[in-house]
C-alpha cells in the first residue's frame, strides 16, 4: 500500500455544515490509513465547526478575509467601466498570488499525491495553480438537479471539465453530468457519519426532523403534511431540531395551522444520536439534497425514515418500502400518508428500522475509505 | 504487478496513411495509460503500413503493427487478425478515420471491472466533418441516457436492434475467444452480424452514457462510403443475407421477442433506406429490389406491423403488392411526412390511403388512415402532393406541367383557382420571384396546372451565396390557400435546352441555370458555370470566399444577423418593455384583453368587453391574439399579436389589463395600470403554490413567481370554494378578490332563468347542421399528462362507432377535448358525433347542450348553473386523482350526476337522461351553490359598473 500526500481544497476548512463534517471525517479516515492529509480552505469560515481534539491533519487557509466575487457586467458596458476593470484585474492578481501559495504546497507532494477539490468555487484557485504530476479529483456534494438551480451548474461544467475525475455522490448524478458532456465522471457515496452501538428503542411517539430552518429543508411543507397527519394520529409529536433564518415565519405557520399542541421546536442540537434515540420516526422534507447525512444517521440508529424523494442520493440510501418510505417531491399529502403508515404501525417501524440499521452498513466508513483508495489506484493505471 | 495491457485497441487501416496517425495519437493520449495499440493493415498500397510501422517504432511498448498478406476488402478480417494478436484483457476497435475521446478507455474499463460484464457499450457520436460547424449527431442516444447492466440482450432488444455498431463496444478478450466470435468475411454489414453474435453470447452487458467513439462522417465525399452506397442492389442483398444469419441465431435460441423487434426495425429503418431511392431508379432495379425484399419480408408476422407509423406499413404493404402506382406517392409521404400524396378513398365511413386492395383484410387494416384525420382538415392545413409531369425549355422560358392531388375532393369542382410559382433562394432567402400559373383545372382526382416562366429574363440572382433556388406553387381555391413543392421524381429534366442567366453581380459568377432534384425529391434550380471565363472567375470567387476579406464580410454579416436576432429576442424585448414602462405615458381608456394566452376571443374577458360595447363606453379595446392569423375576433377592435412590439407597447401604456390566465410572467405591470384577472375555472386539481412542482422551486424562483402573481390587482371568484383553493394557491389577499362570479357565466344564469333559446347557441347549431329536435349531449373530457408533465395524446375512452350506432338516431354528441388535445373522428359517425374542439367559445356550446358528459373538467362547475343533467365518466379516477398533483376534494363523493366507470355504464346513463335529471335535481342545485354561489348573472355588469361606470351615452338597448 502506498502512503500518499492528500490535499483537500475546499471553500473553507471548517464551515459549519454537511460538507465540512464529511471532509473532516474522510480526512480522518484517510489519515488512519497512513496517508498524509492536509486541508486547505480558500476563505475563513463564517460559522466555524469544531474539528475535534488533535485533528490528524494539517490545515491552511489562503485568504485572511473572504475574497470578492467577480463583478458580472454586460459585455459592452464592461469595456467602458474602467474602474470595474481595474478592480477585476486586482482581484485576478490576488487570486494568482493565492494560487502560487497553493502551488508551493502541491509541490511538496510526493509522486502519487492526490488533490481533492471539495467544492467548485475552490477549483477556480486549483485551476490557476500548478498541479503537475498529481491527480486532481473534483467534487460536487449536491444532486445534479439542485446544481441546476444555481450558478454552480455552469461553473461545474467549466471548471471541472479537465480534472482527472469529477466525483458525484451517485451513479444517477454521474450519468446526468455525463449527459452534459463531462466524460470524466464517477461517484462515491458519503460514509456513515456515526455508528451508534445501540439502536433507538423506538418507544417515544416522536417524529424527528433535523436540519437548518431554511428554504432548502422545506419545513414549510413538513408542517403542511403534519397538519394532515396529526389529527389522524393523536398523541404523536413532531420534534423539529435546528435553527435558521426561517424560524419566525415557520413558527407563525405552525400556529396558524393550529399545530402548536403537537409540534416542538427543539432548537439546534449538538448530539444528533441522542435526538434520534428519542424518536421513532425520522422525516425529511427537503427541496434539494446530495447524499443526506441526517438520513444516514437516522438509519444507523434504526429509526425508519419518511422523506421526499428529492435527489438520487435519497433513493440510493432509502430503498422505498423496504427500509424507509419515500414521497414524491413537494407532495405534502403523500408525505402525510407515508408518515401515517409509519406512525400507525409499530411492527412496520421496528421491521423497517432494523432493516435500515443493517442495510445502511454498506456505507460504513471502512468500506467508503476502501473505495477511495481503490479510486486512487485506478486513476494511476 | 499485472503486465498485460488493460485494453488492446485494434486499429484497422486501408489506404489511409494520412489519417492513421491521428487515430493512433487519440489512443496514446488516453487517460488510461495501460492501453495497447494493434494496427492491422489490410494490405494497403499507399504506404499505410509504413506509417504504421513507424508509429510502432516510436512507441515500441504500446504500439504494434501487423499486415494482412492480401487485401480482404472489408473491415472484418483485419479486426479478426488484430484480435488474434491482442494481449489486453479487453479489446476495442477503431477505424483509421475515426478517434477515441480521451476518457473512452478509462470509462470502458471502469464499467467492465465494476460490473464484471463481458461487453460494455457506450455512446458513439457522429461528427460531420465537412459541415459548417462540425455538426455532432449522437448514435441512438436514448439507449445511453444512463448506466445500466443487463444479464441478457433479451432484456434490452433495442440495443441489438438499433445500435448495430461493433466499434462503440469493449469486449473481454477471453469472452471473444471462448465464444469463438469473429467477423464474417467477404460481405458488407459485418458489424451487424458480429455485434449480434457478441450481444447474444454475452453473459452480462453494461451500457454507459459516456461518449466512447468519434465517428467522422464525410457527407459530401466524392465516393460514397460502403454504408452510404445504397444504390447498389448488391448492398441490399448483403443486408438481407446478414439479417437472415442473425434470424437463424435468434431462432436457435428461440428469441421471438428479439426477432419481432428486429423485424419492426427492418421495416421502419432498413427498408426505408432503399425505398427513399426508388423514385429515382429505373423499373428494372425496382423490380429486382421488390423481389428480394418480398422474399424476406413476406415471412414477417403481422405483429411486426403493429408498432409502425401508418406510412411505413403502407409502403411495406404496397411494395409486397408491387403496386408502383400507389407506392411512389406513398414514398413521397415517407420522405415528406406532412404531405398528403394520395387522393385517398372513403369507404363505409373509413378513410383509406387508396381505393385498391380493400378486399384484402390486411390491406384494409394497413391502408386505413382515418386516425390521421386527413379528412378533417381544410385545404389550408394540408400539404397535397404536387407532381411535376412535364418540363421543357423554350426561348429562355421554362414550361412546367404538374398535377396537384386533390385528397377526398377537398378542392371542390366549382372552386375558383388561382396560383403562382414562387422561386426562393435556399440560403438566406432575402429575395423571391413570383410567376403566375396560367392554367389550373380539375382533372379526375387531381388539379392539373401549367406555367410558362420567363426564368432567363426575370430570375436575377446575386450570383454568389444564392446558388440554389427552391420552388413552391402557392394555390388559392376559393380563398383557401396551400403551398406545395414540386415533386420531380424521375421526370426527365436532362434533355431540355440550357437556360442562361444573368446574375446581378456579374455574369462572370454564373451563366447557366440548371434544374436538379433536392434530397427530398423536389425540383430546384442551381446556378452553374459553363463558359471558360465564367469558370475561371468562379474558381477565383470560391477561393476568395475563404480568404481574409470574405471572412471578414461573413463575420460582419453574421454579427449583423445575430444583432437582429438579439434585438428581437425575448430578453431584449423584456428590457425594452421595462424602458417603455418608465418612458411612455399611460393611455387613458385603453384596455388590453387576452383570453387563454391569446388563443381565442372568449371567456370572461369577452363577456366584459361585450358588456362595455353594449353600454357604448368610450374605451379603446385592444385584443391580443396568438398564432399567425387572428380568428373569430370582432372587426372593430385593435388586434395585437402576443409578444409583438405592438403588444408590448399596448401593455405598457394600457389603463387596464383584463385576462383569464396570465400575461407573460416576466412583464412587470406599472402601478397606474389596473389588472383584472378573471381566471378561467374553479379548481379540482391543485393549483399554483399547492402544486408540488411550485412548492419545490428554489427561493428565487418562488419569489419571481410570486412577483408575477402580485401583478393582479383584482381576482374574480365564483364562490368561497375559489377563495379557499385558488386565492390561497396564488396567495391573493382578500381585498383583491372580486366576489362577482364569472362574467362568462352570466349567459348561463340568464338561460336558466328565462329558458329562452340562446341566439349564439342557435347560430352554432345552424352552422354545424345540428337537428335540435334531438337532444344534444356535449362530451368534454379534460386532458391527462404523463408522469413528467407532458400532455398525453387523446384517445376515446369509449368506442365512438358503437356510440353512434346505438345513439345516433336519438341524440347528437358534440365532442370537445381540452385545447391541448386534437381528435379525428371517422367519417362513419358524421352528423351523429361532431368535433367542436375548434369552437372558440365554450359558453354557447354549454347553452346548446341538453346534457354533458365529462370526467374532471372544470366545466362541471359552470354547467351546473344550467341545472341540466351531467354524467361523470370517471374511468380513471384513481390514477387521475393520485398523480403528482392531487385534488382539492373527493369528486366521486360529491358528483351531481351518475358516475360511470365503464363504457356500458356510460351508455346506460345516457339512455335515461330524463331519469338522471329527476334523480339529481337537488344535488345539482347544491353543487352549483357550493361551488359558485356568486354566479348570479350580473358579473359583467358589476365589474363594468365598478371600473368603467355607465357611459354618458347611456344604455342603448
Amino acid at each position: 500500500m502506498t502512503a500518499r500526500d492528500i490535499f483537500f481544497v475546499a471553500n473553507e476548512v471548517n464551515e459549519l455544515g454537511g460538507v465540512a463534517r464529511w471532509q473532516n471525517q474522510i480526512a480522518r479516515l484517510l489519515s488512519e490509513r497512513g496517508h498524509r492529509v492536509r486541508i486547505i480552505g480558500i476563505a475563513p469560515p463564517e460559522v466555524p465547526m469544531d474539528l475535534g481534539a488533535d485533528p490528524p491533519f494539517e490545515t491552511r487557509t489562503l485568504y485572511a478575509r473572504r475574497p470578492p466575487s467577480p463583478r458580472p457586467l454586460p459585455r459592452l458596458l464592461a469595456r467602458a467601466d474602467l474602474a470595474g476593470l481595474r478592480l477585476e484585474a486586482e482581484r485576478r492578481a490576488v487570486m494568482r498570488e493565492a494560487a502560487a501559495r497553493l502551488s508551493a504546497l502541491f509541490r511538496e507532494g510526493r509522486p502519487g499525491a492526490v488533490i481533492i477539490v471539495t467544492q467548485v468555487w475552490a477549483m477556480e484557485w486549483v485551476a490557476l495553480a500548478d498541479t503537475a504530476g498529481h491527480m486532481v479529483i473534483g467534487m460536487s456534494h449536491e444532486s445534479y438537479d439542485y446544481s441546476r438551480q444555481s450558478s454552480r451548474f455552469q461553473r461545474v461544467l467549466t471548471h471541472y471539465a479537465g480534472v482527472d475525475r469529477l466525483l458525484l455522490l451517485t451513479q444517477e448524478d454521474a450519468d446526468l453530468w455525463t449527459g452534459e458532456g463531462l466524460d470524466n465522471t464517477g461517484f462515491l457515496p458519503n460514509p456513515l457519519p456515526s455508528e451508534p452501538d445501540t439502536p433507538s428503542p423506538r418507544t417515544e411517539k416522536v417524529v424527528a426532523s433535523v436540519g437548518r430552518l431554511s428554504h432548502q429543508k422545506g419545513i414549510d411543507m413538513l408542517l403542511d403534511a403534519w397538519a394532515e397527519v396529526a389529527p389522524r394520529q393523536p398523541g404523536w409529536r413532531l420534534r423539529i431540531h435546528g435553527a435558521g433564518e426561517l424560524e419566525e415565519p415557520l413558527k407563525r405557520q405552525c400556529t396558524s395551522l393550529g399545530l402548536d399542541g403537537s409540534v416542538e421546536w427543539a432548537g439546534q442540537t449538538t448530539d444528533v444520536t441522542r435526538a434520534l434515540h428519542q424518536a421513532s420516526v425520522f422525516v425529511q422534507s427537503s427541496r434539494g439534497e446530495g447524499f443526506p447525512l441526517a438520513i444516514l444517521e437516522a438509519m444507523a440508529c434504526g429509526v425508519p425514515c419518511a422523506a421526499f424523494d428529492c435527489a438520487p442520493g435519497v433513493r440510493e440510501i432509502i430503498r422505498d418500502g423496504e427500509d424507509g418510505l419515500l414521497a414524491r417531491p413537494g407532495n405534502a399529502s403523500e408525505l402525510a400518508r407515508v408518515l401515517d403508515r409509519l406512525m400507525g404501525d409499530a411492527e412496520l417501524r421496528d421491521a423497517m428500522g432494523e432493516r435500515a440499521r443493517h442495510s445502511v452498513r454498506r456505507f460504513a466508513p471502512g468500506t467508503v475509505a476502501d473505495q477511495w483508495e481503490g479510486l486512487f489506484r485506478f486513476l494511476e493505471r | 504487478m499485472d503486465l498485460a495491457p488493460d485494453i488492446s485497441v485494434v486499429v484497422i487501416v486501408y489506404n489511409d496513411a494520412e489519417r492513421l496517425p491521428t487515430a493512433v495519437r487519440s489512443l496514446l493520449a488516453q487517460t488510461l495509460r495501460n492501453v495497447e495499440v494493434v494496427i492491422a493493415d489490410d494490405c494497403s498500397t499507399d504506404g499505410s503500413y509504413e506509417v504504421a510501422t513507424s508509429l510502432a517504432a516510436a512507441g515500441p511498448r504500446r504500439v504494434r503493427a501487423i499486415r494482412l498478406p492480401h487485401n480482404s476488402g472489408g473491415c472484418g478480417e483485419p479486426r479478426n487478425q488484430g484480435i488474434a494478436v491482442a494481449r489486453g484483457r479487453y479489446v476495442m476497435f477503431l477505424d483509421s478515420d475515426d478517434t477515441l475521446p480521451p476518457n473512452a478507455c478509462r470509462a470502458m474499463l471502469e464499467a467492465a471491472e465494476r460490473t464484471d460484464a463481458d461487453l460494455v457499450s457506450g455512446l458513439c457520436v457522429r461528427v460531420h466533418a465537412d459541415s459548417r460547424h462540425d455538426r455532432k449527431d449522437p448514435w441512438y442516444p436514448w439507449l445511453y441516457r444512463s448506466t445500466r447492466t443487463i444479464e441478457s440482450i433479451a432484456d434490452l432488444p433495442d440495443l441489438m436492434v438499433f445500435d448495430t455498431l461493433s466499434t462503440n463496444k469493449c469486449y473481454r478478450r477471453d469472452f471473444l475467444l471462448s465464444s469463438g466470435l469473429a467477423f464474417p468475411k467477404g460481405i458488407h454489414y459485418e458489424d451487424l452480424l458480429f455485434s449480434a453474435q457478441a450481444l447474444l453470447a454475452a453473459r452480462r452487458i453494461t451500457l454507459i452514457p459516456n461518449t466512447v467513439y468519434t465517428w467522422n462522417v464525410l457527407d459530401k465525399a466524392e465516393v460514397k462510403s460502403i454504408s452510404n452506397r445504397r444504390h447498389e442492389i448488391n448492398n441490399f442483398a448483403d443486408r438481407v443475407e446478414i439479417h437472415r444469419r442473425i434470424d437463424a441465431l435468434l431462432a436457435d435460441r428461440a428469441m421471438d421477442g428479439l426477432k419481432l423487434a428486429k423485424d419492426t426495425k427492418f421495416l421502419k429503418h432498413d427498408l426505408v433506406l432503399y425505398l427513399r431511392e426508388l423514385p429515382f431508379l429505373d423499373d428494372d432495379y425496382r423490380r429486382r429490389f421488390a423481389r428480394m425484399a418480398d422474399e424476406y419480408i413476406a415471412g414477417f408476422p403481422p405483429a411486426a406491423y403493429a408498432e409502425l407509423d401508418p406510412i411505413h406499413a403502407i409502403c411495406a404493404y404496397l411494395l409486397l403488392k408491387e403496386d408502383w402506382a400507389n407506392l411512389m406517392p406513398a414514398i413521397d409521404t415517407l420522405i415528406n411526412r406532412q404531405k398528403i400524396s394520395a387522393p385517398l378513398a372513403e369507404r363505409d365511413g373509413r378513410v383509406y390511403w387508396c381505393a385498391d386492395h380493400l378486399d384484402d383484410p390486411q390491406g384494409r387494416e394497413v391502408l386505413d388512415v382515418t386516425a390521421l384525420g386527413y379528412h378533417t382538415r381544410p385545404l389550408d392545413h394540408m400539404a397535397p402532393r404536387n407532381r411535376l409531369t412535364g418540363y421543357a425549355v423554350r426561348d429562355g422560358r421554362v414550361i412546367l406541367d404538374g398535377a396537384i392531388v386533390n385528397p377526398l375532393g377537398v378542392i371542390p369542382p366549382g372552386a375558383v383557382l388561382t396560383g403562382e410559382l414562387e422561386f426562393r433562394a435556399r440560403r438566406r432567402s432575402l429575395r423571391s420571384f413570383r410567376f403566375p400559373v396560367r392554367t389550373l383545372r380539375h382533372a379526375g382526382e387531381s388539379v392539373v396546372w401549367r406555367a410558362e416562366v420567363p426564368l432567363a429574363r426575370r430570375l436575377r440572382p446575386l450570383g454568389i451565396v444564392d446558388d440554389v433556388w427552391d420552388i413552391r406553387l402557392r394555390l388559392d381555391a376559393d380563398g383557401h390557400r396551400t403551398a406545395t413543392r414540386l415533386t420531380a421524381g424521375n421526370t426527365d429534366l436532362g434533355d431540355a435546352e440550357p437556360l442562361s442567366v444573368r446574375p446581378l453581380l456579374s455574369r462572370l459568377t454564373a451563366d447557366r441555370l440548371e434544374p436538379e432534384v433536392s434530397a427530398k425529391g423536389h425540383l430546384a434550380f442551381r446556378l452553374t458555370q459553363h463558359g471558360p471565363a465564367v469558370r475561371r472567375t468562379h474558381a477565383l470567387v470560391e477561393r476568395h470566399l475563404d480568404g481574409p476579406a470574405a471572412n471578414a464580410g461573413k463575420r460582419a454579416y453574421r454579427a449583423a444577423r445575430a444583432g437582429w436576432r438579439d434585438l428581437n429576442s425575448g430578453r431584449r424585448k423584456i428590457q425594452a418593455y421595462q424602458q417603455m414602462l418608465r418612458l411612455l405615458p399611460v393611455r387613458r381608456g385603453t384596455v388590453v384583453f387576452e383570453s387563454h394566452l391569446g388563443r381565442q376571443y372568449s371567456d370572461s374577458p369577452r363577456a366584459i368587453h361585450e358588456e362595455m360595447r353594449r353600454r357604448g363606453l368610450p374605451v379603446t379595446a385592444i385584443w391580443s391574439y396568438a398564432g399567425d392569423r387572428p380568428e373569430g375576433f370582432p372587426e372593430d377592435v385593435e388586434l395585437v399579436r402576443r409578444w409583438s412590439w405592438r403588444y408590448l407597447r399596448a401593455l405598457a401604456q394600457a389603463e387596464f389589463w383584463i385576462d383569464n390566465q396570465g400575461y407573460p410572467l416576466k412583464l412587470d405591470k406599472r402601478p397606474e395600470t389596473t389588472y383584472i384577472q378573471t381566471w378561467h375555472g374553479s379548481a379540482l386539481k391543485r393549483m399554483g403554490f399547492d402544486e408540488p412542482g411550485y412548492r419545490m422551486l428554489s427561493e428565487p424562483e418562488q419569489a419571481a413567481y410570486q412577483r408575477s402573481l402580485d401583478r393582479f390587482d383584482h381576482f374574480v371568484v365564483r364562490g368561497e370554494h375559489d377563495v379557499r383553493t385558488l386565492a390561497c394557491a396564488y396567495r391573493i389577499p382578500g381585498e383583491k378578490l372580486l366576489r362577482t362570479g364569472y362574467p362568462r357565466n352570466d349567459a348561463l344564469v340568464r338561460a336558466r332563468e328565462t329558458a329562452a333559446p340562446d341566439a349564439a347557441a342557435t347560430l352554432i347549431a345552424e352552422r354545424l347542421g345540428i337537428n335540435r329536435d334531438r337532444p344534444v349531449v356535449l362530451y368534454a373530457p379534460t386532458f391527462r399528462a404523463h408522469p413528467g408533465g407532458r400532455v398525453r395524446e387523446f384517445e376515446f375512452p369509449f368506442d365512438v362507432d358503437r356510440f353512434a350506432d346505438r345513439f345516433g338516431g336519438d341524440l347528437t354528441l358534440l365532442v370537445r377535448t381540452h385545447y391541448f388535445n386534437r381528435i379525428a373522428l371517422p367519417p362513419s359517425v358524421a352528423g351523429r358525433v361532431i368535433d367542436v374542439t375548434g369552437e372558440p367559445d365554450i359558453t354557447p356550446l354549454l347553452l346548446l347542450a341538453d346534457a354533458v358528459v365529462t370526467d374532471y373538467s372544470s366545466l362541471m362547475f359552470d354547467y351546473a348553473l344550467l341545472q341540466r343533467p351531467m354524467v361523470f365518466f370517471a374511468y380513471d379516477w384513481e390514477e387521475y386523482s393520485q398523480d403528482a398533483r392531487g385534488t382539492y376534494f373527493d369528486l366521486l363523493a360529491e358528483t351531481p350526476g351518475p358516475v360511470a366507470r365503464t363504457e356500458d355504464e356510460l351508455f346506460a346513463a345516457l339512455t335515461d337522461l330524463s331519469g338522471v335529471r329527476q334523480r339529481y335535481a337537488t344535488r345539482l342545485k347544491e353543487f352549483a351553490d357550493r361551488y359558485g354561489e356568486y354566479d348570479r348573472g350580473d358579473a359583467a355588469a358589476r365589474i363594468v359598473d365598478r371600473f368603467f361606470g355607465t357611459a354618458d351615452a347611456g344604455d342603448d338597448e
